[in-house]
């Protein structure tokens, strides 16, 4: 029914099918815009939140989800500055990945302040001293900059290209995306470092506190740093478990390769300044506020050095030295464990550096204070997977996303209608063919044509 | 029509532009910021001329001085009457959150009849002609005397009020709530033979000796305690704290000594038996102002010395001499008792055996010692002219069984008349009776025989303006102004050294249909008319009350109080009014009473190994006022969590049965059983188990109503042998594995 | 106007005074509207602008040791008046105010996203989780001067600026230049019944706050006096409130010492 909006040359499930799983995704959409709602309006009291941890689950869920559409402004960058030509094969779904992700982002800030009525007194009263202000504009600016970059996106479907205007744009568009791909790419810099930066700053929570490097915090560019060698590992993720999902190759594998040995890189690199980091901040900061690396590590329930260990060797230095040797990106194995780990160990990391920097007692009369979210706060966080998952399947459906799909997945004829009942279910979707599908047209350009 | 692409275009981004720049929303992201400042719900406080007002706190025996800040007609915030003696500009945590008790939902607004267990409201007359009828009908079936009244405080025109209307009446059954007063008033009475009041000339002690006395957990006057013991610390006076658990008082200490609870009286006649000794007393007043000194010193000698207390008590015997050197040795010394904040009686032959400390080392009197406060001489009222009926109902014996021959001593026994009402199930001792400032039935110990006691009466008239346990449980309650809305003269801070009278006064004009109890007295005296009318001849209580107060009238409306300046304890020479004329040891009353042993705790040892004490703390009041809603919020969630009380376990004691930090546990007393949780304390002595007093109201506001358990329903009274005061300090108990 | 020199309000909290009774945090309720609800026994959710900390020596019976200390908002300095709260405020709705020293919350701005409370370490600001709710009747004892909180925003000590406000009023309207030091005195100070908090201006020789804490100026502020300490020094948040203790313990308590050696 909906063949007429269906990229061509792709081969997509039967719309009952799409149907079932999108109200599946929707069903559990509307638990989180339920607990949302409550949050509204019955207020924050419908979390765990208290005023010891007055950042929690949600701003978790913020910097982890930022840091992993990272992957975005960084293939952007690489793609559009450096020149990483092969890179345009992966790009759109970077770019939609990075949609999804900060507008999830903005979504959680939303539901997350006290009054959300005045949220926008964050630009109006802009304090400019502050992390959180820096983190507002440039993320607002570069979820701008992601709408402009995924928009064409859109207008390339198939219908929507018929409008000549429509036409004409997009190719206008792709013709400037090198400018808007530089100003994201600025801007995150600058956003995910001020993230970073938000923990670090505080002199208060010996914690989080790291010492300056000109004005910013080191943790302004370790997260910088660690979203542009994690983000693209989630990419690379989610490519994969689409391709899982979907049962087909989607992007070529010296694509991913390359987009894995960059990040590999720069993972290696990361991690060796996150361990100087670390240790300088255990050996000289720490001990001068008073305060032994075990204050950190010991006496309450949860945070162990086995948080420290996880995230920086067994989801820092493994995965990294896993993606840049050849043998570990070619083995799919060890591929999907490195990007697995990484994505792990950056959400880890954005976990201890929000809700640790709380926990820790820093007054020495004080307990550590521990926390569990509520049912509110987990359906709030799990609403932007569902929203993520709803966006892909309808921009996977309706749109080229993958420049590489119809190459690498070229049709078969028809099967005949007598197959039907035979054939597995899945199998019959597998072999359901566009009725307009043309052999001449399986080599569909990449959306940037 | 026909829209084509360009004009639908066109349209929508021209209106959304033509939008943007309207008018619209802006106006719109402006009123947001102005929407979520106001919701209808947030209050917006009215502002207003600002006034303040001198007046007094009655919420506890303090006497401390207030000024009352008013905005228009509003109380915003009581705060301490600058300059006043007793608490010079300072609050306790309960006179502070006052104006909740104005403005907050636990008042009684009108006057309330109990109708098929049900209050319903019914005008001043009804209730006024129902209880004189009732009142009425008693005297004329020669029953009077079967008609008594609980007030917490036997001084001041309004208790002189219900105190004459009853003789006048004829009853005698005017009974005063307990408390360490009633010791220390026969201590001096016995001792000095006076009837005054203690006072404590604690800014001006610099050793003071405490046997359990919660100074800094509400006891005697507290706002005055709290800065007294400022002072000690800023002139290096020293406080010793002799008590089973590190308290606030222990805390604050100099020396913390525990003690095996029950045992401070041995401990006394231990210090004075090293005293004795060392010859470490003042030998002028021993000598020349004393009698009975070496009689009793040869029953301190054989039965007191150190080792002998060092085993009672649990205290080392080289404590004990050091004690005894150091308060002999002080230049102002001071010993106080009566446990926390001295709502129990206590032991009588304890207090004595403390006062004879102040008395060893000669501090009767002296600065920095112990006073006897003459009780306010303002009241002069006409001899009573009693007619035939009253004289009957007079002769009667008290219901209480104070001043009979089994306790000719005790002036007031509340805690003595559940047992003797429950006793018997048809005899009605008291038919009608009277409660003005008090809540018996939450703070007596032993709950449920005083509930018991309470339901047999077939008249319970409350005057409470708050609905609490004992109004509860009236059947009419003639709702008394608060003390923010009426007049009352407050003679005397407890514990104070001066005579001071605090006057009350209506800041605010009352809220609801309430009246003041004394012009309720006045009003039913007038019904039963006769000589009980002409009693109480005067127009209204205000007229009553200034009549009293003469010449201080005008000071007492400018200050706000009134004290004597000049005065002075009297010389040794003059002050002791025994027969001797001299400070007595020992003479014919005392020898009469039942000699001291420690008081033991209820219980058997083997079913209830452990021993539960109680205790108290500023931020939890058990008197007649339970905490409002800014005291109970400051309690710590140590001590209250949710609706759980937390009983402090020294952490031995809990893990030798199994108790967790946290967990929950049954505590049982040979009295009753609560699930309480428990709390790892290393300041409780081990094998006792702590709980705060203040909390298990069934009345009052939620936030107070149901939160952790009364100590009273685990404990019963303990009668004193030589008083039949009330001298239970704990009970056995056990607590287990909820 | 004459050109008058900064004030510093501070306070020193005299520790072996404190009984731990509550007014101040009572006086402070009363003063600052502070809302209540039926359950106050969650203090993670409670708001109490005063809170009073109970330390204990950790050592067994019978030497076992308590001390209370109440804490109000510390009013850090930090360095050039960057208190670690101030500076990382997005929207400008708290401020350090160099002229009295005093950092202020300005409820109407807030838009509670509670960085500021992240970056606290005292715990001295809260959360207005819950819609403040006055049973009927009660909203009458609420003072005009402080402005009613509305949920959703942080609020926190203000060394109830209120009344600074109003002395200077006064005084303004008597024609005096300056305020007097017992023109301006906390809700809490006044009420301690133990007199245990001193308030007034750091910066003022004659101001007994000055003569008890006899601060450093050129050394963060640091207390010169004997037994007097700031909470957690080492941080950098120089804060204005100083506790004195006899009690060597209670003194070490101040601070993290786990990295350091101290010497004897
Ligand atoms: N808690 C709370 N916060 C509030 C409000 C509230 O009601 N409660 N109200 C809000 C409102 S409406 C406003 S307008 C703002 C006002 O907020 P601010 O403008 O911050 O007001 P002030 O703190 O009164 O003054 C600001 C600074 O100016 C200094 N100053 C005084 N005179 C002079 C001068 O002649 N020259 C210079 N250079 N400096 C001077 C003061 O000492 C102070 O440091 O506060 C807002 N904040
Ligand atoms: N002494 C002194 N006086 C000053 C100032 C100063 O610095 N010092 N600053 C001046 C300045 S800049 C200003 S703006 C004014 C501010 O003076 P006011 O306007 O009096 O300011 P607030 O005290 O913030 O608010 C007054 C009352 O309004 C209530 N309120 C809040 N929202 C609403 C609403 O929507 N409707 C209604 N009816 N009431 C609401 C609040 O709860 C509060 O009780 O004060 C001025 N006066
Ligand atoms: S000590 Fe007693 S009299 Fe004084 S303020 Fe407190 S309750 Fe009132
Ligand atoms: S009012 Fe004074 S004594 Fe009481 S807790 Fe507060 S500071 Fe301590
Ligand atoms: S104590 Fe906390 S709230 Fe107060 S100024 Fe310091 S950091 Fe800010
Ligand atoms: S919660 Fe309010 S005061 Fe705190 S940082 Fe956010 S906007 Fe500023
Ligand atoms: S200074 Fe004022 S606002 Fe701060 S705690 Fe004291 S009373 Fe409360």
């Amino acid at each position: 029914m909906d063949t007429a909006l269906i990229p061509k040359g792709v081969k997509r499930c039967p719309l009952p099918q799409f149907l079932a799983g999108l109200g599946a995704a929707h069903v559990v959409l509307l638990w989180g815009v339920f607990a949302m709602l409550l949050c509204w309006l019955k207020g924050l009291n419908q979390t765990n939140m208290n005023n010891a941890y007055g950042f929690a689950m949600w701003i978790w869920a913020d910097r982890a989800v930022i840091a992993l559409g990272g992957g975005a402004f960084f293939t952007g960058f690489l793609r559009y500055i450096v020149g990483k030509d092969k890179l345009k094969y992966i790009i759109n779904y970077a770019v939609l990945i990075g949609f999804i992700c900060y507008s999830s982002a903005l979504l959680i800030l939303a539901i997350d302040i006290g009054q959300p009525l005045r949220g926008w007194f964050i630009f109006w009263h802009a304090n400019v001293h502050s992390m959180l202000t820096e983190v507002a504009f440039c993320l607002t600016a570069y979820f701008f900059v992601l709408c402009v970059e995924y928009l064409p996106l859109v207008l390339e479907n198939r219908q929507i290209d018929k409008v000549p205007f429509f036409h004409n744009l997009t190719h206008n568009m792709h013709e400037i995306m090198a400018v808007f791909a530089a100003t994201g790419a600025f801007l995150s810099f600058f956003h995910q470092g001020s993230l970073g930066g938000v923990a670090g700053v505080l002199f208060g929570r010996p914690f989080g506190f790291r010492e300056h490097i000109l004005i910013w915090p080191f943790t302004f560019f370790l997260f910088t740093w660690s979203a542009a060698a994690c983000g693209p590992c989630f990419t690379i993720l989610i490519t994969k478990i689409t391709e899982a999902i979907a049962r087909k190759k989607l992007v070529k594998d010296d694509v991913i390769e390359l987009l894995a040995k960059i990040s590999g890189w720069m993972m290696l690199t990361y991690i060796i300044a996150k361990t100087i980091d670390t240790i300088y901040w255990a050996v000289v900061t720490a001990p001068s506020k008073g305060l032994a690396l075990s204050h950190f590590y010991t006496n309450n329930a949860l945070y162990g050095y086995w948080i420290l260990i996880l995230e920086v060797v067994i989801c820092g230095w493994v995965p990294a030295l896993i993606l840049i040797t050849d043998k570990g990106r070619k083995n799919q194995f060890t591929l999907w464990l490195a990007v697995i780990l990484a994505v792990i160990g950056v959400s880890l990391n954005r976990w201890v550096m929000v809700l640790q920097v709380l926990a820790v007692p820093v007054m020495p009369f004080i307990k550590w204070v521990l926390y569990f979210p509520s049912w509110q706060e987990v359906a709030t966080t799990i609403l932007p997977v569902a929203y993520g998952v709803i966006l892909i399947m309808i921009s996977y459906r309706y749109l080229p996303i993958f420049p590489q799909e119809a190459e690498l997945n070229p049709l078969e004829p028809p099967a005949l209608p007598e197959d039907e009942p035979e054939a597995g279910e899945e199998a019959a979707q597998e072999a359901e063919v566009q009725e307009d599908q043309k052999t001449g047209e399986g080599d569909l350009q990449p959306a940037e044509a | 029509m026909k829209i084509d692409r360009r004009s639908f275009l066109s349209f929508t981004i021209g209106g959304a532009a033509g939008t943007a720049l309207s008018p619209l929303p802006w106006k719109l992201t402006d009123d947001m910021a102005i929407w979520t400042q106001m919701w209808p719900w947030t209050p917006v406080p009215e502002k207003g001329e600002v006034t303040y007002v001198k007046s007094a706190c009655t919420l506890c025996p303090g006497g401390c001085g207030i000024s009352v800040r008013k905005v228009d007609d509003r109380i915003v915030k009581i705060e301490g009457l600058k300059g006043h003696p007793v608490n010079d500009g300072s609050l306790c945590i309960l006179g502070l959150a006052g104006a909740q008790l104005l403005y907050g939902p636990r008042r009684v607004k009108a006057p309330m009849k109990k109708i098929n267990g049900k209050f319903r409201e019914v005008s001043w007359e009804q209730a006024l002609d129902e209880i004189s009828k009732t009142l009425a009908d008693l005297r004329s079936k020669g029953e009077p005397h079967t008609v008594a009244c609980i007030a917490d405080s036997d001084r001041g025109t309004v208790p002189e009020l219900l105190n004459r209307f009853l003789r006048v009446y004829g009853s005698r059954n005017f009974i005063r709530t307990p408390s360490i007063q009633d010791s220390y008033e026969l201590t001096l009475n016995l001792m000095q033979g006076v009837r005054a009041m203690a006072g404590f000339d604690v800014n001006n002690a610099d050793y003071v000796l405490s046997f359990g006395s919660g100074i800094l957990d509400g006891w005697g006057s507290p706002v005055h305690m709290f800065k007294a013991h400022s002072l000690w610390r800023e002139h290096g006076g020293k406080l010793i704290q002799i008590e089973p658990r590190l308290s606030s008082t222990a805390a604050k200490s100099d020396s913390w000594i525990p003690i095996n609870p029950g045992t401070e009286g041995t401990l006394a006649l231990g210090i004075a038996h090293v005293m004795i000794k060392e010859s470490l007393y003042d030998n002028d007043f021993i000598d020349n102002y004393s009698t009975g000194f070496h009689e009793w010193k040869r029953h301190i000698i054989d039965g007191y010395n150190p080792e002998i207390v060092g085993k009672v008590t649990g205290v080392a015997p080289s404590t004990i001499v050091g004690l005894a050197s150091s308060f002999a040795r002080a230049r102002k010394p001071l010993a106080v008792c009566g446990r926390g904040k001295g709502l129990t009686p206590g032991s009588l032959k304890e207090f004595m055996a403390v006062h004879t400390l102040n008395a060893m080392v000669g501090n009767i009197g002296k600065e920095g010692g112990i006073w006897a406060v003459p009780e306010p001489e303002y009241i002069e009222w006409p001899e009573l002219e009693m007619d035939q009926t009253a004289s009957i109902g007079t002769q009667q014996h008290r219901a209480d069984g104070a001043g009979s021959s089994l306790y000719p001593q005790a002036r007031y026994l509340l805690n003595r008349l559940p047992e003797t009402m429950n006793a018997s199930s048809t005899y009605k001792l008291i038919q009608v009776l009277f409660v003005a400032g008090a809540n018996p039935v939450y703070s007596m110990p032993g709950s449920a025989d005083i509930k018991e006691a309470f339901e047999k009466i077939p008249l319970v008239v409350s005057f409470s303006s708050y609905m609490d346990e004992t109004a509860q449980m009236a059947d009419l309650i003639l709702p008394n102004h608060t003390f923010l809305e009426r007049y009352e003269d407050v003679p005397a801070a407890a514990g104070y050294n001066r005579p001071v009278i605090n006057l009350a006064r209506p800041v605010v004009e009352p809220r609801f249909n309430t009246m003041h109890t004394g012009d309720v007295i006045i009003r039913l005296a007038r019904a039963l008319g006769g000589t009980i009318a002409k009693a109480l001849p005067w127009e209204s209580y205000e007229a009553c009350l200034e009549e009293m107060m003469g010449d201080r009238w005008d000071t007492l409306v400018e200050e706000g109080y009134w004290t004597n300046t000049d005065f002075a304890a009297p010389q040794w020479s003059e002050a002791f009014e025994t027969a001797s004329g001299k400070f007595e040891f020992v003479n014919k009353e005392i020898s009469s009473l039942a000699r001291y042993s420690p008081v033991k705790p209820e219980g058997d040892e083997a079913a209830y190994p452990l021993i539960l004490i109680p205790f108290d703390t500023m931020r939890l009041w058990n008197g007649y006022i339970g905490d409002p809603q800014f005291v109970i919020k400051s309690v710590p969630d140590t001590v209250l969590k949710k609706n759980d009380v937390l009983v402090e376990v020294n952490p031995a004691t809990a893990k030798s049965i199994g108790l967790r930090d946290g967990a929950y546990a049954v505590l049982s007393t040979p009295k009753g059983k609560a699930r309480v949780k428990v709390h790892f304390y290393e300041g409780v002595m081990p094998g006792l188990v702590a709980l705060p007093r203040g909390l298990g109201h069934s009345a009052y506001e939620n936030n107070l109503a149901g939160k952790g358990i009364n100590f009273n329903e685990l404990v019963g009274p303990f009668d004193d042998a030589a008083t039949g005061h009330d001298a239970a300090w704990g009970i056995r108990a056990k607590l287990a594995k909820a | 106007m004459k050109h008058e020199k900064a004030k510093k309000f501070g306070m020193v909290i005299d520790l072996d005074k404190c009984t731990g009774c509550g007014s101040c945090m009572v006086a402070c309720m009363a003063e600052n509207n502070v809302p209540f609800r039926e359950d106050e026994t969650d203090k993670l959710l409670s708001v109490a602008w005063m809170r009073v900390y109970k330390l204990t020596n950790g050592k067994p019976f019978p030497d076992a040791d308590i001390c209370y200390l109440p804490r109000p908002c510390q009013h850090c300095e930090g360095h050039h008046g960057h208190s670690p709260c101030v500076s990382v405020c997005p929207a400008t709705a708290t401020d350090y105010d160099t002229r009295t020293g005093i950092v202020s919350q300005i409820y109407a701005r807030c838009f509670g996203c509670r960085y500021c409370m992240a970056a606290c370490p005292y715990h001295v600001r809260l959360f207005n989780w819950y819609d403040p709710v006055w049973p009927d009747g009660m909203e009458q004892s609420l003072n005009p001067d402080v402005s009613v909180r509305m949920r959703g925003v942080v609020e926190k000590c203000s060394f109830c600026i209120q009344r600074y406000q109003m002395a200077k009023d006064r005084a303004y309207m008597e024609g005096r230049e300056d305020i007097e030091e017992e023109d301006y005195q906390t809700a809490c100070t006044q009420a301690c019944p133990a007199d245990a908090i001193t308030f007034g201006d750091l910066n003022n020789p004659h101001h007994k706050v000055h003569q008890l804490a006899r601060p450093d100026h050129r050394n963060g502020g640091k207390p010169r006096a004997k037994n007097l300490f700031r909470l957690l020094e080492r941080l950098g948040t120089n804060p204005k409130v100083y506790y004195k203790s006899s009690r060597e313990w209670v003194r070490n308590l101040g601070d993290n010492h786990d990295a350091i050696q101290e010497k004897a």
